[in-house]
């Protein structure tokens, strides 16, 4: 595992000593274990360790974050504007919003990302963590525009890690949507972020997750949130395009009426391997909880799903639901699923359903019989298939955006 | 003492009649194993197959990723080998017996007679069933089919033994089906031959010499082509059973045309009302579709054990072939259950299906725990799953863990799982039209397992309805 790795602990920035002491013992924490493998259980159907050794070698950290561009931003509706580069805030711009309602700085400090230890790559982050942003909506304050932050990485990141840490807060009675647009180079890099949600009383959180262009990035993301009374939290996860995604959803419904939706519609081609691991952990009573994830999947690419939904004793009136489903185009495509329930209330109600296979034969024949052709009837269920998950997003504007961009990926599709 | 030494105090005895009250020497050692070896007079062969997986076994490690942990076993305290009970050790009547198991028996509706057999009076021949078994035998005979102990069969018929023993859990499986490969006392052997369909219900209630298999039981059971069998295993009656750990192989191998029923009902002993003592039930089933078009269905209620930890599987190897599961786990008080299946699909237009229902009540746990795995050459093959749970009551748990594995593009998975609690509706309607609460209950649970217990033999499903109302009893309320 060592001599993968090629880490210039001086050229991180650590505020005191202590703190690059703490890293390089969490460093040499990580090298033990090395990158989770399918030994792990929550690693079963995705072998990082395999896929990082085949394809890396000689990692270091990266510490360029120059960038002289002019990003291009979306126009189809309007919004604030965050950008990071290389994982690192440079810049933003939330005119849309009353001052001092809404603030993001850069995360410095890495206080309150000491207990989650889920899995090794928490070490690697401790250790080699640049933070990231820290993002906070004020009390009783509804954003006016959704925030779309712009993370773009730049074309000499080969063979590099970005170590993230992220931290967002949503007060009592307040709302935002967020928007995490990935922007990539053609380089072939590492990240790992680790982020914190909080979401408090009656306050609401959407995020929707999606990348512009096809990437060789390989990505880890851990996402763990805590839900007070009545709060809402949604998450869109869209295609990515990157070689490896992983996301890793952990949310802890600690108040009653909380909801939390999962909803994932992804389009892999190509090498490309993306998990989407949730856990919802229901701690209160009628709270509710929905998670409905689908892909597509084309050539040798594979999807994986693992949900658990977990329901504690006290939790009586939960509902909760799951929903795996996978479009299997190719023969050397792969799904694999894990929808797990961990119940121990009784007057809840929780159901999970998983399908996998291929497109139905009956609706192509039907579409060929109204004279649309074998390529197009696939494209125009493919489209159907994805497009639930769309409608979902209220926002209309956002909405058509995000219908365009995929749009576009069917039509790519052989 | 040396396996020499042993050999020659054997001869003295001579072991047909003094063999009672004999015991292995207590702990696990390649001792041990020549010992039940030499006391089974197996030939050398089945000793070096036994010395093989005791080798595995060094380096194998319990597995711990269960749900239902356990306290260590400590298998150097254990019995590996004893003989049958003397009749002077057994109760002398029925009211030796514990009036608690007599009372199960009366609401099972047990005659009298079998209630002395289960709960292990000494019986005298006249009343033994005895005479039920031989008529059966002459019969099988008739057709060519084999059904005997094991250990009779590794004496008459070493080729089939040889051939199939360990093809479908091979020695260096999992550890407690290593350790059973190393040890296994007895059990049964069945073998259907070619284009023949067994007349009746296999089931070790007939086999002669049936009781006190012990606790490390081993089956093996061929159908070959073209033939059909229906297999009983257990009794809906609890069982009296001195040994804790239970740690039987079951192999079955359907050849083509071929189809295996094999149906289960468990009620050991499940622990006191705090959850002390019980079985624990770690029990290896696996099952091969070897030809094509052959089958293989696995049925099982389980009511009883402490620990209920299994997986009966099957493998699709021949094409067209066909595997299913259907399963009952009830648990109560401080009883668990971490059992479901594994479907692995290798043949072209292989299908499974999952039927799971899972009840919890009091503080007791249950798992669903599947593996549907279609691998990139089982073209059109399918699976269908449904596992739904039942809870009674915030102290219990039910969980639901299945994998799915999905690798070519012309298969279909459907997964669906439900967890709820008993309807109040269902049961305001029952309760209306003068059913008390406990039958309402059971009238709806068995309801709810009904899917399941309709894939039993006849005879077996009545009394395992009843069974089903029985393990909830105390439940409700």
């Amino acid at each position: 595992m060592e001599q993968l790795f090629n880490i210039d602990f001086k050229r991180i920035n650590s505020s005191n000593d202590k703190e690059s002491e703490d890293r390089k013992k969490n460093f040499e924490l990580f090298l033990k274990e090395g990158f989770p493998n399918k030994k792990n259980e929550n690693w079963k159907f995705s072998d990082l360790n395999y896929i990082i050794t085949k394809n890396f070698k000689n990692i270091t950290n990266n510490v360029d974050y120059k960038f002289h561009e002019k990003i291009e931003s979306i126009h189809d509706f309007d919004h604030n504007k965050v950008i990071l580069v290389n994982g690192s805030l440079k810049s933003s711009d939330l005119n849309f919003e009353e001052k001092g309602k809404v603030k993001i700085e850069t995360l410095k400090s890495l206080e309150g990302f000491h207990h989650q230890l889920n899995n090794n790559l928490d070490y690697l982050n401790k250790a080699l963590s640049i933070g990231g942003f820290n993002l906070e909506v004020q009390q009783n304050y509804k954003c006016k525009k959704p925030i779309i932050i712009y993370n773009y990485f730049t074309a000499n990141l080969d063979n590099k890690i970005i170590n993230n840490t992220n931290k967002i807060k949503v007060s009592q009675n307040s709302e935002l949507t967020l928007i995490e647009y990935n922007i990539s180079e053609k380089s072939k890099f590492i990240k790992n972020t680790f982020e914190k949600i909080n979401i408090d009383r009656g306050a609401v959180l959407k995020n929707i997750v999606l990348q512009r262009t096809k990437c060789n990035g390989y990505f880890y993301k851990s996402i763990s949130g805590i839900q007070d009374f009545n709060s809402s939290y949604q998450n869109f996860i869209l295609s990515s395009g990157l070689k490896f995604n992983k996301i890793e959803i952990d949310m802890i419904l600690k108040k009653e009426k909380s909801s939390c939706h999962i909803l994932s519609g992804l389009n892999l081609s190509k090498e490309e391997h993306q998990e989407i691991k949730t856990q919802i952990n229901h701690l209160a009573p009628n709270c509710k909880s929905y998670q409905k994830i689908k892909n597509v999947l084309e050539s040798d690419s594979k999807g994986v799903y693992q949900g658990k939904i977990f329901v504690k004793d006290i939790a009586q009136k939960t509902d909760a639901y799951q929903l795996s489903k996978a479009l299997i185009l190719n023969d050397q495509a792969e799904f694999n699923a894990k929808p797990e329930l961990e119940i121990y209330a009784d007057d809840v109600k929780c159901s999970h359903g998983s399908s996998s296979g291929s497109l139905d034969e009956e609706a192509i024949h039907y579409l060929m019989t109204r004279g649309i052709e074998l390529k197009a009837a696939k494209k125009l269920l493919i489209k159907g298939f994805l497009n639930e998950i769309f409608e979902n997003i209220p926002e209309e504007k956002i909405r058509t955006f995000l219908e365009k961009s995929i749009a576009v990926q069917i039509d790519e599709i052989q | 003492m040396k396996s020499e030494e042993l050999k020659n105090q054997e001869y003295k005895y001579g072991f047909t009649t003094e063999i009672e009250n004999f015991k292995a020497p207590k702990g696990l050692s390649e001792k041990t194993i020549r010992f039940i070896s030499e006391v089974k007079k197996e030939p050398k062969w089945m000793l070096d197959w036994r010395l093989k997986a005791f080798n595995r076994l060094k380096v194998l490690k319990e597995p711990n990723w269960q749900k239902p942990k356990y306290p260590k076993i400590n298998y150097q305290d254990l019995y590996y080998y004893s003989a049958p009970k003397s009749m002077k050790d057994k109760p002398k009547s029925l009211d030796d017996v514990d009036p608690k198991l007599i009372e199960t028996y009366n609401k099972l509706g047990i005659p009298l007679k079998e209630q002395k057999r289960l709960s292990g009076v000494a019986v005298d021949a006249v009343f033994d069933s005895v005479s039920v078994a031989t008529t059966f035998k002459g019969e099988l005979d008739k057709k060519g089919i084999i059904f005997c102990p094991i250990s009779e069969a590794i004496q008459k018929h070493p080729d089939l033994v040889k051939k199939y023993l360990g093809s479908v859990i091979p020695l260096s499986d999992h550890y407690f089906a290593t350790l059973n490969s190393a040890v296994f006392t007895d059990g049964s052997f069945v073998y259907i031959p070619p284009n023949t369909r067994c007349p009746m219900e296999l089931s070790t209630y007939f086999r002669i010499n049936a009781s006190e298999t012990g606790q490390f039981e081993r089956t093996l059971i061929i159908a070959d082509k073209g033939s059909y069998v229906s297999y009983l295993e257990g009794c809906t009656a609890p069982m009296r059973d001195e040994n804790q750990l239970h740690a039987a192989n079951v192999e079955l191998v359907a050849l083509d045309d071929a189809e295996i029923k094999y149906s289960t009902v468990q009620n050991w002993y499940p622990g006191d009302k705090d959850g002390v003592g019980g079985i624990y039930n770690f029990v290896t089933k696996r099952g091969a579709c070897r030809g094509r078009n052959s089958k293989i269905s696995w049925t099982q209620v389980e009511t009883g054990s402490a620990i209920t930890w299994k997986y009966p599987s099957c493998i699709l190897q021949g094409d067209n072939s066909v595997g299913e599961f259907y399963s009952i786990a009830i648990t109560n008080n401080y009883q668990k259950a971490d059992t479901g299946t594994k479907m692995i699909h290798l043949g072209k237009n292989t299908k499974s299906k999952i039927i799971s229902k899972g009840i919890s009540a009091g503080q007791a746990d249950n798992t669903y725990r599947g593996l549907v795995d279609i691998g990139p050459k089982a073209k059109n093959s399918r699976n269908y799953t449904q596992c739904d749970s039942l809870l009674m009551g915030n102290k219990c748990g039910a969980h639901t863990v299945p994998y799915l594995r999905n690798k070519n593009s012309s298969s279909t998975i459907e997964h669906e799982a439900t967890t709820s609690k008993i309807n109040e509706d269902q049961l305001f309607y029952c309760n209306q039209r003068g059913l008390n609460q406990e039958e309402a209950v059971s009238l709806i649970v068995n309801g709810f397992c009904k899917e399941v217990l309709q894939q039993l033999p006849m005879e077996f499903a009545v009394e395992a309805q009843k069974l089903v109302s029985i393990s909830l009893e105390g439940s409700v309320g």
